[in-house]
């Protein structure tokens, strides 16, 4: 332990004060909610270790299921959490350098739960670690994004070393190059979308620029989450004048993002053309997008964040809540209406309908694993409180 | 080395499924109606009773295309999917990681999971099977009782393939997208 704690300055713990807390009633309901998804996800991993594939919803037709979704929702939480870290320690905004150490924290821990997600979802991962080397797809999003994401991860772990070592300089570097590979990594993930000729629906340059926009603002409410925990609502001045901060850059980017959302279902809607003006109508008519998408993750939070003119920070925790439902459905959605118009749309048994919209709803496995997974990254990131000292860092 | 490819006169086509059924036995797909490496698409026909357009009821046979430019060859992360020495696209299951990118990426949905070794599989045009052992039709082509089917290398100017090229209008599935099927079908 000592020869860790040379590399990273941790604080003293004892396996006894890991796993004891100030039993308050929000501590207690953390704690529940915690071994509760903890337990889903055991359950789910069971599933899958005695159904394989079989235990989830996923067909020909849809082979991506919500297990994409909830990695694509983690790595993009993390990504955000490392543009949110990076305003302190890598570009000097004063406001914001006391939310560097937490909040590439948070950006280590969701990544890892996206991780713990993905291992679950494709089939054969020690296959893909050794093939991934012996025969990297240069041609492939997935070859790329699954590469950057590991040297992203690498890169973040050094700055969060750096971080916790005040060493700003190293920090800074390290912080820079891994929030340029995380960018790049999270563009081509949204690039394994973009690039698909064959989904006219999600082809194209918006799904690459959009996951930088959106991971910015799952970031800021991630960021108001786990100060609003932190701090139980009461916040030191050293942290309010950066939540204050974010509340308007998170408000013009909310404003970004509808004014994106807009022009993307018009230029798809615009002109009929087919499979593409059908399918956003589709999606345009659904409930996850309307409730969810919409008025979750843009609409609500922004009228808020208006109204209040950025000064209510304690209302912004929970509006931030809401935000994160959204930022779900934006995943969820993506994901699903992607997969959602059929390619083959002949009948192909007797006795069948022509296909119209491919169904699709999450085994309970998949939701096991895939909401399971939140309580990993709320397990590591109390760990990550328990042994590191994330306060400070306004150097 | 040759460039196989196959021209369907898809307006031969009754829908007896007999391609289906040789395909699944020649190569041993799974049991089941998701699990099928090609497939015979049909339509209702068009009005309604009595005044129905029965011409308009066509049958179109198809299975993966075996596009020269295959974006499931291009996302596939570990080369798992590749093109052999006679341009058939080809799925290396030692190396298949289950992402099911391709099932995504292939537009024409001719990609399935076979159960049996958790990988992605695909029309073969019976490589391993009929080709393996000197054969030179397809399992489909041999069984189909109207003669649909026309297998073939595409570089030979002496094949039936290629005569049928030449003489008869063809149209491919999709080709807008820029993936050169070798499936071609005759008008």
């Amino acid at each position: 332990m000592n020869f860790i704690k040379k590399i990273i300055p941790m604080k003293d713990f004892t396996l006894k004060s890991l796993l004891t807390f100030e039993k308050t009633p929000l501590n207690m309901f953390m704690f529940i909610v915690t071994i509760a998804l903890l337990a889903a996800f055991g359950w789910g991993v069971g599933q899958y270790l005695v159904h394989s594939h079989h235990a989830y919803n996923v067909t020909r037709e849809h082979p991506w299921g919500l297990l994409i979704a909830m990695y694509i929702f983690f790595v993009v939480s993390s990504t955000g959490l490392c543009i949110v870290g990076s305003l302190g320690d890598v570009f000097g905004f004063k406001d914001y350098m006391a939310m560097s150490k937490r909040a590439i924290l948070g950006s280590i821990v969701t990544i890892l739960a996206g991780f713990a997600v993905i291992a679950f979802e494709i089939g054969h991962p020690v296959t893909m670690l050794i093939y991934n080397v012996l025969s990297p797809g240069l041609t492939s999003a997935i070859w790329w994004m699954g590469t950057l994401y590991g040297l992203y991860l690498t890169f973040m772990i050094i700055e969060f070393i750096f971080l916790m070592r005040n060493d700003m300089k190293n920090a800074r570097i390290f912080g820079l190059t891994g929030l340029l590979v995380g960018l790049a990594a999270h563009s081509n993930l949204g690039g394994v979308f973009g690039f698909l000729n064959a989904r006219i629906i999600s082809n194209g340059v918006f799904y690459p620029t959009y996951f930088i926009l959106t991971a910015f603002i799952t970031g800021i409410y991630l960021t108001y989450l786990m100060y609003g925990f932190r701090y139980k609502l009461q916040f030191p001045e050293e942290i309010k004048k950066g939540l204050y901060g974010l509340a308007k850059i998170q408000a013009l980017l909310l404003a970004i993002l509808m004014f994106f959302e807009t022009w993307k279902f018009l230029t798809a809607i615009y002109g009929g053309m087919p499979g593409r003006a059908d399918t956003a109508e589709h999606i345009l008519h659904s409930g996850a997008f309307l409730y969810g998408e919409v008025l979750c993750g843009m609409l609500i939070p922004f009228t808020i964040m208006l109204l209040t003119k950025w000064q209510s920070l304690k209302l912004y925790v929970f509006t931030s809540f809401i935000g994160m439902i959204g930022i779900y459905f934006m995943r969820y959605d993506l994901v699903h209406d992607t997969q959602v118009k059929p390619l083959q749309m002949m009948k192909t048994t007797e006795y069948q309908l022509p296909p119209e919209w491919i169904e699709y709803f999450p085994s309970a496995a998949e939701i096991a694993i895939g909401f399971g997974a939140i309580g990993i990254f709320f397990m590591l990131y109390y760990f990550g409180q328990k042994m590191f000292d994330l306060e400070g860092g306004d150097h | 080395m040759a460039r196989y490819g196959m021209a369907l006169d898809y307006k031969n086509c009754i829908n007896c499924k007999a391609c289906e059924v040789a395909c699944k036995e020649e190569n041993g797909v799974e049991l089941g109606a998701e699990k099928h490496r090609i497939w015979v698409g049909g339509n209702n026909p068009d009005g309604q009773w009595p005044l129905l357009d029965i011409a308009s009821a066509a049958f179109l046979p198809s299975q993966c295309q075996h596009c020269d430019d295959a974006p499931c060859q291009e996302v596939c992360p570990t080369h798992a999917t590749y093109y052999d020495e006679n341009g058939v696209v080809r799925v290396d299951a030692d190396k298949c990681i289950l992402c099911s990118y391709c099932m995504n990426a292939c537009p024409y949905d001719a990609r399935y999971v076979d159960d049996r070794t958790m990988t992605v599989d695909k029309c073969t045009f019976c490589s391993d099977t009929r080709l393996a052992r000197g054969e030179t039709t397809t399992a489909c082509q041999n069984t189909c009782p109207t003669k649909v089917r026309t297998f073939g290398d595409l570089d030979d100017p002496e094949s039936e393939i290629s005569e049928l090229l030449r003489t008869r209008e063809h149209f491919s599935l999709k080709s807008h997208l820029g993936t050169n099927p070798k499936l071609f079908y005759l008008t």
